[in-house]
């Protein structure tokens, strides 16, 4: 996987508030091409509306607690799609504990970041996802 | 005061800190802290998420408990607070920032959470809530003892509130 500057990347969040710090810190890294849900179920619209306009998102990042459809049960609608099933994620979450990492790599996370973090540690989780 | 309560309050003054750092990159010093007596925010803003769940020591059984965490800004700090973490400068409440303090509060708690297990406390979290308005008042489980941990900062002053009761 190579890394564009316009790839199209989804950021999934339902506080405004860290969706525009994520967007602020992917502008910082270089990335053009961002759009926004603020839930999982907004989300898989939006993915469902993009791949059938032929330009499907390249990337998630997506919080993992949301009201409607959680980070997870997205990602979990995501990998039931067989062409979805290696469609770059990144989870983020503020709760730290070692269980939800195991639940989150069991579902098919392409990588976890535990919240604060800085635009250098999310630079390093997307390298550590596109150079696998 | 239990020794439960001060052990209890520590990981969030560490998780505040780590917090205020990465995200709002300014350093957070915490002041001598005071038993609250009345509700009345001591800021502008506040942010409040509630907690429950079981504590599991050694030498007793399972004890349920529950919290609550508290961020107060008074309105100058709140708007430099919410600038600093957005990029952008906003000098009056508005809905941009209106969820910000509600993030911080979620990134403390949840980091504290870990800590927290490490100790035997194995707790859920609400989804955190705001309330702005200058002399708000805030409502605390009831029974449960307040402790008030000023905070300055270079974005001005801030108070950190914690309950905690046992069941």
């Amino acid at each position: 996987m190579t890394l564009k500057a316009d790839m199209r990347i989804l950021v999934v969040d339902d506080m405004a508030t860290m969706r525009k710090i994520i967007k602020n810190m992917l502008t910082q890294i270089g990335f053009t091409n961002i759009q926004e849900a603020d839930d999982g179920s907004t989300a898989w619209k939006k993915m469902e509306d993009a791949i059938a306009s032929g330009a499907p998102y390249e990337f998630i990042v997506s919080d993992w607690n949301m009201p409607q459809l959680s980070g997870l049960d997205f990602l979990k609608k995501i990998r039931s799609v067989e062409s979805l099933k290696n469609l770059p994620f990144l989870m983020i979450t503020a709760e730290a504990e070692q269980g939800n990492v195991v639940i989150a790599v069991k579902a098919g996370v392409s990588n976890f970041i535990v919240k604060p973090f800085s635009a250098q540690v999310l630079k390093e989780k997307i390298d550590k996802i596109f150079n696998k | 005061m239990s020794n439960n309560f001060i052990e209890f309050s520590k990981p969030f003054i560490d998780a505040a800190k780590n917090v205020f750092e990465t995200m709002v990159f300014t350093k957070l010093e915490p002041q001598k802290p005071f038993i609250k007596k009345d509700n009345v925010s001591r800021g502008d803003v506040s942010a409040v998420l509630g907690m429950s769940g079981v504590l599991k020591t050694g030498d007793k059984g399972p004890v349920e408990f529950k919290a609550m965490f508290v961020l107060s800004w008074p309105y100058e700090t709140y708007f430099k607070v919410a600038s600093a973490m957005l990029m952008a400068t906003y000098t009056t409440y508005c809905e941009e920032i209106s969820d910000a303090g509600g993030e911080i509060c979620n990134m403390v708690t949840g980091n504290a959470k870990r800590d927290l297990a490490v100790m035997g406390y194995s707790s859920n979290m609400s989804i955190p809530s705001m309330i702005e308005g200058a002399g708000h008042t805030i409502k605390y489980p009831p029974g449960t003892k307040i402790i008030v941990i000023p905070i300055t900062s270079a974005h001005g002053p801030m108070f950190m509130e914690l309950c905690y009761k046992e069941e």
